[in-house]
């Protein structure tokens, strides 16, 4: 009786450090959700305009999600639209902005959102609530905004190992219009 | 009591369709932002230009009525709507943008016709501008590049209607036709 009792204790702590392990697990976005979070936000911008501009300026907005977030550039006019974490960058240049290798994030960004699909960046950047740089890999899409060409609209992960190829094939799955319809 | 002398209304409604349509290319080439253009599209190219288009009804000028008192419309039209999108009031996709241009598109075309029965340089004008509307109309739907192209075509399409503006004033600054317009294609 006592060993049952003992090992009833024993699975409700292993059930409660479960319970806490798992939003510490769920605080990451995944690849699936920085391209659906994408095409969303293309197709808001597309609708609404420059109207819609501020809301991605917003924390407390869908846009904002677990580790990740939603930015939009203008890649055209050189300038940051916006940017949730960082109002520092919103209407800056960004053509300028690297990373400590050295590596031009938003010419790199630009170009991979101009492909038909879109694509993925990776580069180094701060995560949020985190005080060191992380390796971070980006979806850039480009928005068909009305009076405004050159608009890009990008989300990323952070993950220190996940190989591009392997993001490339979730962006072919997803864009399989029999498994995810358009939006 | 010799006739007093009257002006020609078109001279204003080619000046403010002409400076507006070269500032709104100048945005669609990417040289500068949309500001001016809400502003002029307005004033110039939509106030100024519908006045000179309601004067065309005294000179017995349907086509520059029709013509001028419409595109000053457009511009303020197209300036609201730029408002509107901005701040969330009956805001457009782009989509809803393209079928307003192509509205504009199938009436550019009536009025090219009967350009062609006025002048080469008239015709030439709003051959220019279908063609320019016609980019545009692409570029709404599906092509975003050619906005670019449009911007450049519509930038000669400005540049002709300020001909035919310097050529009345001209004539009449000058008392010969310096800048000549032509023949009408449509004889």
């Amino acid at each position: 009786m006592k060993l049952l009792r003992m090992l009833g204790w024993m699975g409700l702590l292993l059930a409660c450090g479960a319970v806490r392990a798992a939003p510490a697990e769920a605080e990451v976005a995944t690849a699936e959700e920085a391209i659906t979070k994408v095409r969303a936000a293309a197709r808001l911008l597309h609708d609404r305009g420059a109207s819609s501009y501020a809301d991605f300026n917003q924390r407390d907005s869908k846009w904002v999600w677990k580790d990740s977030y939603v930015f939009v550039y203008d890649c055209r006019k050189d300038r940051m639209i916006a940017h949730p974490m960082r109002p520092d960058l919103v209407g800056k240049p960004i053509m300028q902005i690297t990373d400590n290798t050295g590596k031009p994030i938003f010419k790199d960004l630009c170009k991979a959102g101009n492909e038909a699909r879109g694509g993925w960046v990776e580069y180094m950047w701060q995560k949020p609530g985190a005080g060191r740089l992380s390796r971070k890999v980006s979806y850039a899409l480009a928005a068909d905004v009305s009076f405004a060409a050159g608009i890009q609209v990008s989300a990323g992960v952070y993950d220190e190992s996940i190989p591009i190829a392997e993001l490339g094939k979730v962006l072919e799955k997803m864009s399989d219009p029999a498994k995810y319809p358009a939006l | 009591m010799a006739e007093q002398k009257l002006g020609n209304p078109a001279v204003v409604g080619l000046a403010g369709f002409g400076l507006t349509t070269m500032v709104l290319q100048f945005h669609n080439v990417g040289w500068m932002g949309l500001g001016p253009v809400v502003w002029l599209g307005l004033i110039f190219g939509g106030l100024a230009q519908m006045i000179a288009g309601l004067q065309e009804m005294k000179t017995g000028n349907n086509f520059g009525y029709c013509a001028f008192t419409a595109y000053g419309c457009f511009w303020i039209a197209l300036a609201l709507l730029l408002i509107g999108n901005h701040y969330n009031l009956y805001p457009s996709s782009k989509t809803d943008v393209g079928w307003f241009l192509v509205a504009w598109t199938l009436f550019t075309a009536i009025l090219w016709i009967g350009a062609m029965r006025v002048s080469s340089a008239l015709a030439l004008t709003f051959t220019l501008l279908l063609i320019g509307f016609i980019l545009l109309d692409l570029a709404h739907f599906g092509y975003p590049d050619l906005t670019v192209v449009a911007g450049y075509e519509l930038m000669a399409t400005a540049a002709m209607a300020w001909y035919i503006m310097a050529h009345i004033i001209y004539v009449d600054l000058f008392g010969r036709d310096i800048l000549p317009v032509g023949k009408p294609w449509i004889s």
